[in-house]
């Protein structure tokens, strides 16, 4: 067999498992689809099929006026993940300016102290922070999920601090020399600069907190406060009621789970790549 | 200019300086006070009470080793969680490095189309664990899931998955293999960076493809497949969404998914045992240091960085 012969058997080959892969991969997303247009018919009996048979578009209208609450569940993420990525965004720059251009006693120690911060595990925390938030009466709120966002985040400062250092110095010395103090120069010339970096954090801090369930489960009782990711859940419990729970609505609110997901990192892409987040060619386009 | 260093040039100096020191604290606060409130204080809290028995309410009461004790010597849960936890980190963390390793080689070298496949298999990592442990939990239906319809094609009688003690955490291994695209994607851009002529010089030198993969690309990806290890290791320690979304909040078929970070929920939260479930975490916590350690010092044997060649 010649060389050219076995490339193109080396590609044939590369395709078929490569297009076989992407089957297995898109399989459960056209099964929740196909769960997500079924009849409650359908739903009642469990017998969902793989591929879609029936299409009731209406279901994605049914789950914001029918009385689950999953419209509320969408206002309560949405809540929580603008104000988090705000919040992120803000203290985690603050905190990387310092960090990256100004000089202290004990800045070094600090710093080591924020790398290690990112080696504990959220678990040991949980209790002690559980109880300080129930002191401050801040369970069945937001409150607990919103605010430790705005104290700046160890992972985020890093990132943030590297791509402060790169931005050459000459740029704070001529604002210096405009009679602009450390707070000027930081908002007027490295925050704009910043951007790709403040995007790219912002993207990090909702891709947690969107899909972020632990927290949730923990901190809220009542269901008109539950993000869409603890939400569904609940809706999709079976230990809560004796009627089976409206599978091909649960499956609603997990595709408006994920789609949030999909156009943020497609739109976002740009961004990861001019922070160095991504390097090459690589990702998602 | 002469640069003298007189008495109130330096005092100046001194001024200046702290402003700087004054000004640095001012940027740096809001993680300071994250810090000691959100990290410090609560680790130091959640060690002492690791030593109480406490149900959150009346008054800790100090008993010294005893939930320590109790957790290796008499719990007749605490084992079985760990074991759960190291057989789902042990199978699925190098699973998932082999599956990324495999395809983002497929995926680096140019090719009609590679854009889509990329896209494909980067879509199922973006989704929330809860969405996609949902989806998992009918596609493994044993009687009318997709899963076990496609194995009787082939004559094969498909597992009870969720419902099976044997065959819950492969279920929750399936999971997180499908998620794969994230190192996957890491892996491809590691892949195209490494340089065309060592490729080049191996195939003058009569190398295999297989050759050219395991001694040239594998070497040279190894600080990413590093990263992808240690980060993949430390969550698949501290894996909790997805089994509780799977198991519906049980722990599974007689507590076979019984893993370690759902163990220290059901203390602290449904049986309100404070003072052990914060013991727990701290045996976690050394756990994964432990773990995180020996990878570590591993690296050092087979991690490879192109400087050191340099130098």
């Amino acid at each position: 067999m010649s060389a050219q012969a076995r490339r193109a058997g080396g590609a044939a080959t590369r395709y078929a498992i490569l297009t076989v892969v992407s089957a297995v991969l898109l399989a459960p997303l056209v099964f929740m689809v196909s769960i997500a247009l079924s009849s409650d018919q359908t739903t009642r009996e469990s017998s969902f099929t793989f591929l879609p048979t029936e299409f009731e578009f209406g279901n994605f209208v049914t789950a914001f006026t029918s009385d689950l609450p999953i419209g509320r569940f969408l206002v309560n993420s949405t809540v929580i993940v603008v104000v988090s990525c705000i919040g992120m965004t803000f203290s985690s720059a603050l905190v990387a300016y310092g960090f990256a251009r100004l000089r202290a006693p004990g800045k070094g120690l600090m710093f080591a102290v924020l790398l290690s911060t990112m080696m504990i595990p959220a678990e040991v925390l949980l209790i002690p922070q559980f109880i300080l938030f129930r002191n401050l009466g801040w369970i069945d709120t937001l409150l607990p999920i919103i605010v430790p966002n705005f104290f700046a985040n160890a992972y985020n400062v890093f990132l943030m601090r590297q791509f402060i250092t790169r931005i050459p110095g000459e740029l704070d010395e001529a604002a210096m020399l405009d009679g602009l103090g450390h707070f000027g120069l930081f908002r007027k010339i490295i925050m704009p600069l910043m951007k790709p970096i403040l995007v790219a954090v912002a993207i990090f801090t909702f891709t947690f907190n969107w899909g972020y369930f632990f927290g949730p489960l923990i901190y809220l009782n009542s269901e008109e406060k539950m993000p869409l990711a603890l939400g569904i859940q609940v809706l999709s419990a079976t230990s809560s009621g004796a009627q089976s729970p409206p599978w091909n609505l649960v499956m609603v609110g997990a595709l408006i789970l994920i789609l949030p997901m999909v156009a943020v990192y497609h739109f976002g892409q740009k961004y990861l790549y001019e922070a160095g987040l991504v390097s090459g060619s690589a990702g998602l386009k | 200019m002469a640069i003298v260093a007189t008495p109130a040039r330096r005092r100046a100096g001194s001024r200046f300086r702290r402003r700087e020191t004054w000004l640095f604290y001012a940027f740096v606060s809001p993680w300071i006070v994250g810090f000691v409130v959100f990290t410090a204080i609560p680790m130091i809290a959640s060690l002492g009470l690791s030593f109480t028995d406490w149900d959150s309410f009346s008054t800790p009461r100090f008993i010294g080793f005893d939930n320590y004790l109790e957790l290796f010597t008499e719990d007749p849960l605490f084992w079985p969680a760990l074991g759960h936890t190291l057989y789902f980190a042990a199978v699925s963390v190098p699973l998932s490095l082999l599956i990324a390793l495999f395809l983002a080689n497929l995926l680096s070298r140019p090719m009609r189309g590679a854009r889509f496949f990329r896209t494909v298999i980067y879509i199922p990592a973006l989704v929330p664990l809860v969405a996609s442990a949902m989806i998992f939990r009918w596609l493994l239906a044993p009687q009318t899931g997709p899963v076990n319809g496609f194995l009787a094609l082939f004559g094969i009688e498909g597992p009870a998955w969720l419902l099976d003690e044997d065959w819950v955490i492969p279920a929750i291994i399936l999971l997180s293999l499908w998620q794969v695209g994230a190192g996957t994607i890491l892996l491809i851009a590691a892949l195209q960076g490494v340089p065309p002529e060592l490729y080049e010089a191996a195939r003058i030198d009569g190398a295999s493809r297989a050759q050219r993969f395991w001694r040239i690309s594998v070497p040279l990806v190894t600080p990413i497949l590093f990263f992808n290890l240690i980060t993949g290791m430390i969550a698949a320690f501290q894996v909790f969404s997805q089994v509780y979304v799977l198991t519906d909040g049980t722990s599974g078929p007689s507590n076979a998914s019984l893993m370690l970070v759902p163990y220290v929920y059901d203390n602290a939260f449904r049986y309100y045992h404070m003072g052990y479930a914060s013991a727990l975490a701290w045996v976690l916590f050394v756990i994964i240091m432990i773990f995180s350690v020996g990878v570590l010092r591993s690296s050092r044997g087979w991690v490879f960085y192109e400087t050191e060649v340099r130098r």
